[in-house]
């Protein structure tokens, strides 16, 4: 386990990009969008700077620079956030919560390289950050499930932790919550990437006993205070894909919710891994039609060597390659 | 942001009240630093220098600027109230939020959103405190364009007052932007505090240090080892000094003790403790206007207390080390030429800082038993409940939850109101830094007493050196030594005073969390159940009567008949109304005769009935091992039964027993008193177990 000192470059992230959510106290109306930011990261890439460099005192000039792609004011109001800066990082770092930036050198390299500029600015988390980089096996199905697809779920996290693979799955009720049990009984490892609420979640005794012993890292793009939004558990799908090697849905809707939209853009836009759907057990219409766009049935695997086949099936676009396509220098 | 230097200087004129005042050296550059955000400063500089005139002047020209107010973190609240005047005076908007003040929060809120705060004043404990942050601070926190660490040396473990509050500060500053700008204050910072202080507050900080030499300073020391020498002392040395001042002590005991007697010798003092309460802010004005000769104070009125023309400070004890002494003696003579600072060193003070000292940090044993109660409750535990759980006594319990919480990453986290345990492990860290400060207190505990020795004319040079300063320009006394020796008569009318006072103490009016069941009782106690407020002769181990009793207790198994005539004038003095017709006793299984015969004795002398009513049911630990009030309700819950045939008088009386310390025993045994139908009960203590 590790807290990780702030890099300037994360401070200015977090500052230009943030909530900073502490209590009930109403959010900067000033905040950049992800979009926003990858524009002024952008620009500020073509003027040969850093985010950070808006934090230096003498920095007047580099803001009217900036005023082509942002608004000096805006930008000014944002930057001058830094008392609650310190506060909230003194908030997460007493839960033994930390945060990185996509300009750290500690970032996930997978998520840099398969997302691009999609991958989260900033990461939350509590755990050892050393599990995201062992990929693994993502388990993904929906929150309202039923008895025996719960068990199936747990088997398949039981599965992965014998097998030596880390789980990866998005630590919400239902088939997320199953498959990182099933995982976790067997000693495996488990990433759990969380759309809302990182802090009550990590204090809640089941999942810090596993952080504790270093099998559990929970991590999140959004403010360890967040509540839940539709969106931010969308963004949060693409997390989950990206830091595995495979994947296996469990249940899906047909054309809706946040299951079926994520395995979809897996197969028709990401390509990242192999994808496989439950094949046995009560049929899904969902999962029907996720094969119909060319998730592959799981061929439900006995041991380890068959576990180990899933990973690298002959018809899928093997894993973009994990070059540095970081927006910064890398140190 | 450009610095402008008249207005600059106007506002050292107004706030000083001196038209002809210059900057003091540094002064100004200081202010010119932090206006035009040339990164981080600290500043150290002798007492009364004019700190504070750097960041109220820094303050008010960032504000014309436009910018966003500054937050002031300043250990002491007589401090900030003595502060927030000066502001004013320069016309700087200061306003405090504070344990003092609630009713005032949501005004200062307020005016905050209205932007009419120029700088807010807070105490690092307000800032850790969950409810503030999380309420009040995050609100404005994103304005903020100044912080201001005022004694900064508070953030130093290897300061002389550390305060473990300002650890987190030290992760509030490792958080901070470089573009925040950052001004700390002290007075006190050796070369080992500077260099903390530097790697704390750095990279790149910069240090404006000046000349430590305090020239207005008579300083002297002066060994009278008993409290009553030192009372008399005091008493005839106080109406031949000049001016108005302040008499320290060590404890608020001794403050109230020592105020106590300088009145009754006709002396116009008052005590000024933490436990003062609402009045503190009066007497901080009656000595500003010299409406009192003195406060007796603790150091709650301590480091940036400015009155310009205060004419003495006078120690009752030593502090525990001499930086801190340096701080509390720099109050005086800061725009006089000549001032007093006097040091008095007792026989009882290395007690007191040994128990300062030892009790500084929780033990193993406490923060074990604390983190497996949590441990055992996945959903956490407020005071209450993890006081019902454990052996450890509230104020230690709360020591232990604030100390841990303020670790990095920290075991534990409120959450709401209740702690729970966090994904981290405590560190052998916080162990560590434990043992070294406890080893570091001793050394300064030693050079104390080192200073206490000193000739007459040496104190100075030696207090600059302590902190690393150059003692070269130290130049002799301005002022004549005082005499060093006392009169015996007002000695031994000291000793008498000592032992004339009696302690009172409140009933209790509720019974404990979840009741005592075998009693079969809970919540609020009847009124008609309640005892009446009590007495105690003394304080178990203290100077007056407090030796005789814990001899009585442990030696002689006998009270002797001079604690008997001192209760009876005790009470003579009380006079409870109504007085009480009989007298009886708590009984006890330890020393079945030990009180019985006092109490018979002291009803004898009295010449009212002595009865015995009550019996001990069964043997139980003494109350004194049972850490917290839980724990002893616990302890007497069907201890005590009530055991005569019927009540032998109806009338009102006293209850004697030789200590008291939680008054779960006196609640108890009132309530079964007065439940078989007995008049008022009254009780009676020989002393009050010892300090906490
Ligand atoms: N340049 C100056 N010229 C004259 N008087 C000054 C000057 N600067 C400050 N003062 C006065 O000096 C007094 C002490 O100032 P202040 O309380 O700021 O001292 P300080 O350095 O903070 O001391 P401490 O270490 O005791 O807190 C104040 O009464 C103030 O009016
Ligand atoms: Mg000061």
């Amino acid at each position: 386990m590790m807290a990780l000192p702030l890099s300037p470059n994360a401070q200015a992230i977090l500052l230009l990009t943030a909530p900073l959510m502490v209590g009930h106290a109403p959010l900067s109306p000033d905040l950049l969008t992800p979009g926003e930011y990858n524009c002024l990261a952008r620009h500020l890439r073509e003027l040969g700077r850093q985010p950070a460099d808006l934090l230096s005192s003498d920095d007047g000039d580099l803001f009217r620079a900036c005023q082509p792609v942002m608004d000096e004011g805006r930008l000014g109001r944002l930057v001058r956030r830094g008392f609650l800066l310190s506060q909230v990082v003194e908030r997460w770092e007493s839960r033994a919560i930390w945060v990185m930036s996509r300009a750290d050198a500690e970032y996930p390299r997978r998520l840099k390289g398969r997302l691009r500029e999609d991958a989260p600015p900033l990461l939350y988390g509590c755990g050892d950050i050393r599990l995201l980089t062992s990929g693994g096996l993502a388990v993904v199905g929906s929150r309202q499930t039923n008895h025996p697809v719960i068990e199936y779920t747990m088997a398949a996290g039981n599965l992965a932790a014998r097998c030596g693979r880390t789980l990866v799955s998005g630590g919400a009720k239902g088939i997320d919550q199953a498959a990182m049990d099933g995982a976790l009984a067997a000693g495996g490892n488990v990433v759990g990437v969380l759309a809302d609420s990182l802090e009550k979640v990590a204090l809640k005794r089941e999942n810090r006993n596993s952080i504790v012993e270093e099998q559990l890292v929970l991590i999140s793009p959004y403010d360890p205070c967040a509540g839940f939004t539709v969106g931010h558990a969308m963004q949060r799908n693409k997390v989950i894909y990206a830091l595995a090697d495979a994947a296996l849905v469990v249940s899906s809707d047909v054309n809706k919710g946040g299951t079926w939209a994520g395995a979809v853009e897996q197969l028709d836009k990401l390509r990242l891994l192999p994808v496989y759907v439950r094949s046995t057990g009560e049929s899904s219409k969902g999962l029907d039609a996720l094969r119909e766009k060319g998730a592959l049935p799981w061929p439900n695997p006995q041991d380890a060597g068959e576990f180990e086949a899933l990973f690298s099936p002959t018809m899928v676009n093997p894993p973009a390659t994990q070059g540095s396509l970081s927006l910064f220098p890398e140190k | 942001m450009t610095y402008q230097s008249e207005k600059s200087l106007e506002l050292l004129r107004i706030g000083s009240g001196s038209p002809g005042a210059r900057f003091r050296d540094g002064q100004e550059e200081a202010i010119r630093h932090i206006v035009e955000g040339r990164g981080r400063l600290l500043v150290v500089q002798s007492t009364g220098w004019g700190k504070s005139f750097v960041y109220f002047i820094a303050a008010r020209l960032l504000r014309e600027e436009g910018n966003g107010p500054a937050l002031l973190i300043s250990p002491l609240l007589s401090l900030m109230r003595n502060q927030i005047a000066a502001a004013h005076r320069m016309g700087v908007r200061a306003a405090t939020i504070n344990s003092d003040n609630l009713d005032e929060w949501s005004d200062v809120e307020e005016r905050f959103g209205k932007n009419e705060i120029d700088i807010l004043l807070i105490s690092p404990e307000r800032l850790a405190n969950e409810r503030f942050r999380t309420q009040v601070l995050a609100r404005i926190a994103g304005q903020i364009s100044l912080l201001v660490i005022d004694e900064a040396h508070c953030i130093s473990d290897w300061g002389h007052d550390f305060r473990p509050h300002y650890r987190l500060l030290e992760r509030i500053v490792r958080s901070l932007p470089p573009n925040l700008r950052l001004l700390a204050t002290t007075a006190t910072a050796n070369n080992r505090v500077l260099a903390d202080l530097a790697s704390v507050l750095g990279p790149r900080l910069e240090v404006s240090r000046g000349d430590l030499n305090r020239s207005s300073l008579s300083l002297q020391t002066i060994s009278l080892p008993s409290q009553a020498e030192r009372l008399a002392w005091l008493a005839e040395q106080l109406g031949t000094l000049q001016g108005h001042g302040i008499i320290y002590t060590l404890t608020v005991r001794d403050a109230e003790q020592v105020a106590g007697w300088l009145k009754s010798r006709g002396h116009v003092v008052e005590a000024y403790t933490g436990q003062t309460g609402p009045g503190r802010e009066e007497l901080e004005e009656a000595l500003l206007h010299n409406r009192v000769k003195a406060l007796v104070a603790t150091t709650a009125l301590g480091m940036g207390y400015d009155k310009p023309d205060l004419a003495f400070v006078v120690h009752y004890q030593s502090p525990g080390s001499v930086v801190a002494y340096y701080q509390q003696a720099g109050r005086a003579g800061r725009a006089l030429n000549a001032a007093y600072g006097v040091l008095l060193s007792g026989e009882e003070e290395t007690n007191i800082t040994d128990w300062f000292i030892k009790s500084a940090f929780p033990s193993r044993r406490e923060v074990a038993a604390v983190l497996e109660a949590l441990e055992k409750e996945p959903d956490g535990l407020s005071v209450p409940e993890i006081m019902a759980r454990v052996n450890v006594s509230k104020g230690r319990i709360e020591k232990t939850m604030a100390l841990l919480s303020l670790e990095s990453p920290a075991p534990m986290a409120k959450q709401g109101h209740k702690w729970q345990l966090t994904a981290a492990k405590l560190s052998e860290g916080f162990w560590e830094r434990a043992e070294r400060l406890t080893a570091l207190r001793r050394t300064e505990q030693e050079q104390m007493q080192e200073y206490v020795r000193l000739p007459f004319g040496e104190h100075m040079g030696f207090l600059v050196r302590a902190l690393d300063g150059d003692p070269s320009g130290v130049t002799p006394p301005p002022l004549a030594p005082l005499p060093t020796t006392v009169d015996e008569g007002v000695v031994r009318e000291a000793v008498a005073y000592l032992c004339r006072d009696g302690l009172p103490f409140e009933p209790r009016k509720k019974w404990p969390d979840g009741g005592m069941p075998q009693y079969g009782v809970k919540g609020f106690i009847a009124q008609g159940h309640l005892a009446q407020p009590g007495r105690a002769l003394s304080i178990l181990g203290d100077a007056g009567w407090g030796g005789d009793v814990g001899r009585g207790r442990s030696l002689d198994l006998h009270f002797s008949h001079e604690l008997v005539d001192a209760c009876v004038k005790m009470m003579g003095e009380w006079n409870p109304q109504t007085y009480p017709t009989w007298v009886t006793c708590i009984p006890s299984l330890r020393h079945p005769d030990l009180v019985p015969d006092f109490a018979r004795r002291l009803a004898d002398a009295l010449g009212l009935p002595f009865h015995v009513v009550l019996a001990k049911t069964n043997h139980r630990p003494e109350q004194k091992t049972m850490a917290n009030s839980s724990q002893q309700a616990r302890n007497i819950d069907g201890s005590l039964a009530f055991c005569a045939p019927r009540l032998p008088r109806r009338g009102p009386l006293f209850l004697v027993d030789d200590l008291v310390d939680s008054r779960w025993t006196f609640t108890v045994a009132s309530w079964l008193l007065r439940s078989h139908g007995s008049g008022e009960v009254w009780p009676v203590a020989l002393a009050q177990a010892g300090r906490e």
